[in-house]
């Protein structure tokens, strides 16, 4: 019974971990250049078919795929801003715009996906191959893989965040830019490196998911549950994000072992019904904390 | 904000207009593409509408989806004809709209936007996996519109093109009036109020939320009644085609005519998107591809849309922000 | 008319507004003033209900207010002008206004939305009287013009209009000449002391120690959140305490 249950807290600590990393991505884009960026999901995709790309059709080893995956999605997320975001941030009423223009950047990359790679998905054999075992528990050493990298993703974002000058300059930013930007930081560089952050944050996600789920043009889809996990965890809040992510993995590794797939997708909106029920800006969030305004 | 008298006068000769255009357009094929038109303008509408309450809805084809599923129900399981299904599945829309938005309405800015997208998702599955409305290959054979006999006047039979689109037209005006009613009265100011500086707005009096709560019902009633005109002009409805995607469509129909005109503004936005790739025949694969470039230039470019063209140059280059 | 006991608000770890208790009589002027970050502000949006005091209480007319929502402060007679010139920056002047009206409708909101004629005649009422506003502080040749492109002057007086429209018992002003010219300045301080005679309470937050003085029956002085002290204009400005504050301790 208790090798189940840690059976089961390893596979949702997996689908959790990669969750965690797509929210804490989100979070940083929706909190500093305040973005309602819905182009987030075709990042994952994109970093999938770059380390499906790099390992099946270049024959490149998984890491410096994966890598490419990372530096692509960061730098391309990086120039959207300027290019595009960069002009409408300071225009008066740019809600819609921004949300209209990241609608755009959407429909560019899922449909340029669809024209590139077909729209048949592709699957990969698996690159780190084998079971391992602890004690009762069994574990493939991908998902042990997949685990590994994830937390030490999310320890380089947390050192990021908090111990470096540039990770202090996107706090001070996200509070009050007006202010910052006279003590010496430039805004838009803090917003280029947070959106570059945030894309190459969904990009590994995307790559380290790629030989778990098959490639597709639609993994895009993916952006609603990241947006589930943000509610969840409250809008503004990286613990959150972290609490969020973790939260749904549990429920859907428990809930498929215990009621199947489906049900575990109706559990998990109840769960999060009654979470929000309680507390309605989610579990870390203030209600009623409007950030458009 | 312009005078009743003007938004009538305006109302009136827009009627006139395209009360004329089956005369000019025979092809079958395009009386469908104008019905569609002047569907998708109806739901372009209801995102104005919102919008103006600081509502930016991402889960406007949900309730496009329950007015249709619920007017293809009615209609199926308790025979109603479709002029009693139709007002009915925009009451029960708004009804369901009432209990979710006591909700969501609390919480504005990005928290509704991703409340409404996970709203649109919950109803797109919802529609698959429960039995009452068909699983993935939704609902068949729903009755087309019924007749209307007035014995010894007239009869009208629904069933070509012309006639759907008269329907289509009669029931865009019904919402075009019903929606500037709200607006030339104190609700329309307020609402503006509410867009524009909901912490002012509060300041002065106005309950935000009562005011929010009234735009998301009457939008989503509105939006009901169109999903009902479309479960029955099309017979057949499947959970897929009312996801996110499509309320990205009616963003787009809004936005391209510009949001500051509620009613022309969303015919000239539906009318561009669904007539021009079709008359440029425009391959289907590259034409999302080309509605996104045309997005973002048109966002960077010409945020008020393209009626602001017009608008500007009467009132002396103003410039837009 | 208006008290306030020991309010309190803490934001985080900060304390903002630290036991403040404030008395306000009927037809005064009284000025609120500190440094800043003295914890104004903070005591305005508890006052009007933007903000939740942590603890205290506020008393309108008798009436228990703590924690009243902004929009049920405002009917119940308290409206405010911003700091910054917090307008409809796209509506027309007249329609700012008008948004003031919102909560003294009478007729049945059906009646409204179909327009009868006791709708449109009580419409026609409140257009007479926003006008008059509007003549009263001398901006009704401006009425149809769009708030956005006013001076910055006209768009303070236009936050006071939009104030009076709420026909308040207490008005509160958060800075009304920050940024104005010496002219546009002197018309400010008339116009408020021609609000005060037509019967208002008012409470004024001002840097501008000549606007206080000019104006102000009794000064309230706030500093790092707490009472400083109290007391007629002379007094204050005597108050070594007060010197103290603004200035800091190193001038002594």
């Amino acid at each position: 019974m208790l090798s189940l249950a840690g059976q089961l807290i390893i596979e949702g600590l997996g689908i959790g971990l990669v969750y965690v990393l797509l929210a804490a991505g989100l979070v940083l884009i929706l909190n500093i250049p305040r973005v309602f960026f819905i182009a987030y999901g075709q990042f994952y995709m994109l970093g999938a078919y770059i380390l499906w790309g790099g390992t099946v059709l270049f024959k490149l080893p998984f890491f410096i795929s994966l890598i490419l995956s990372i530096l692509a999605t960061g730098i391309l997320g990086a120039i959207s801003y300027r290019l595009i975001f960069y002009y409408i941030q300071n225009v008066r009423d740019n809600f819609l715009p921004i949300i209209v223009a990241a609608m755009g950047l959407m429909m560019i990359m899922q449909q340029g996906a669809l024209l590139v790679f077909g729209t048949s998905s592709h699957g990969m054999q698996s690159e780190f191959p084998g079971l391992i075992e602890f004690g009762d528990i069994i574990v493939s050493v991908e998902k042990l893989v997949l685990i590994i990298l994830a937390l030490l993703v999310t320890g380089i974002l947390y050192v990021l965040l908090q111990k470096t000058k540039i990770g202090r300059a996107m706090r001070a930013v996200s509070f009050r830019a007006d202010i910052s930007s006279l003590q010496g930081i430039n805004p838009t560089l803090v917003y280029m490196v947070t959106m570059g952050v945030g894309c190459a944050l969904s990009g590994f996600a995307g790559g380290i998911m790629a030989p778990v789920y098959a490639v597709s043009p639609d993994m895009g889809g993916i952006i609603l549950t990241v947006l589930l996990v943000i509610m969840l965890g409250g809008m503004g809040s990286m613990l959150g994000a972290v609490l969020g992510g973790l939260i749904l993995g549990l429920t859907l590794s428990f809930g498929h072992y215990f009621i199947g797939a489906d049900l575990a997708q109706i559990a998990l909106f109840l769960v999060i019904g009654i979470i929000l029920f309680f507390k309605p800006g989610g579990l870390l969030g203030n209600p009623g904390e409007d950030l458009s305004s | 904000m312009t005078s009743p008298y003007k938004r009538i006068i305006g109302l009136t000769v827009l009627t006139f207009i395209l009360a004329m255009v089956p005369l000019i357009v025979k092809s079958p094929y395009y009386m469908h593409l104008l019905i569609m038109v002047g569907m998708n303008a109806m739901l372009a509408m209801t995102f104005i509408l919102m919008l103006r309450a600081g509502l930016i809805s991402l889960g406007i084809a949900a309730f496009w989806g329950i007015g249709a599923y619920v007017s293809a129900l009615l209609a199926l399981r308790l025979d109603l004809s479709f002029w009693m299904a139709m007002p009915l599945s925009a009451i029960i829309t708004g009804a369901v709209a009432l209990c979710i938005g006591c909700v969501l309405v609390k919480n504005p800015g990005f928290g509704f936007i991703i409340e409404t997208v996970v709203l649109g998702e919950i109803a797109v599955l919802a529609f698959a996996h429960l039995p009452l409305f068909g699983g993935y290959k939704g609902i068949v054979s729903i009755p087309p519109v019924d007749p209307i006999h007035i014995p010894f006047l007239f009869s009208i039979e629904f069933v070509s093109k012309t006639a759907s689109y008269y329907l289509i037209l009669f029931l865009f005006l019904l919402v075009a009036i019903g929606y500037s009613a709200f607006y030339s009265a104190w609700t329309g100011r307020a609402w503006l109020a509410i867009g524009l500086n909901p912490r002012l707005a509060e300041s002065k009096g106005v309950n935000i939320y009562r005011y929010r709560l009234l735009a998301f019902v009457v939008g989503s009633a509105g939006a009901g009644l169109a999903g009902s005109f479309y479960a029955h002009y099309y017979g057949a409805i499947a959970p897929t085609t009312f996801n996110v995607f499509k309320t990205i469509y009616i963003h787009i129909f809004a936005i391209l005519g510009g949001v500051g005109f509620p009613v022309l503004g969303p015919i000239i936005g539906a009318f561009i998107m669904i007539l021009v790739p079709e008359v440029l025949r425009v391959a289907k694969e590259i034409e999302p591809i080309i509605t996104g470039l045309l997005l973002i230039l048109l966002v960077l470019f010409l945020p008020q849309g393209l009626l602001s063209l017009l608008s500007r140059r009467k009132k002396n280059a103003r410039p837009v922000g | 008319m208006l008290k306030v006991n020991k309010l309190t608000k803490h934001f985080g770890g900060l304390v903002a507004v630290n036991e403040v208790d404030l008395h306000i009589d009927s037809s005064e002027i009284v000025g609120l003033i500190g440094p800043n970050g003295a914890g104004k502000s903070t005591l305005f949006n508890l006052i009007n209900g933007f903000l939740k005091p942590t603890s205290g209480e506020v008393f309108f007319e008798g009436m228990d207010i703590t924690g009243f929502k902004a929009h049920d402060v405002s009917h119940l007679g308290i409206d405010q002008s911003f700091q910054a010139s917090t307008l409809f920056q796209r509506l027309s002047v007249l329609d700012n206004v008008f948004i003031g009206y919102h909560m003294r409708y009478k007729t049945k909101y059906w009646k409204r939305l179909l327009r009868t004629p006791s709708a449109l005649k009580e419409e026609r009422a409140f257009r007479k009287d926003a006008l008059e506003i509007l003549t009263f502080m001398g901006l009704q040749k401006l009425r149809d013009e769009q708030a956005e492109n006013l001076s910055h002057g006209h768009q303070k007086i236009l936050g006071v209009c939009m104030a009076l429209a709420t026909k308040p018992k207490l008005l509160l002003l958060d800075e009304p000449v920050a940024g104005m010219s010496p002219t546009e300045t002197e018309t400010m301080i008339e116009l408020i002391r021609k609000i005060q005679e037509k019967g208002l309470t008012i409470v004024v937050v001002e840097h501008d120690m000549k606007v206080i003085m000019s104006l102000c029956d009794r000064i309230v002085v706030l500093n790092y959140g707490r009472k400083l002290m109290e007391g007629s204009p002379n007094e204050v400005l005597k108050s070594d305490e007060v010197i103290e504050a603004y200035l800091g301790k190193a001038e002594i």
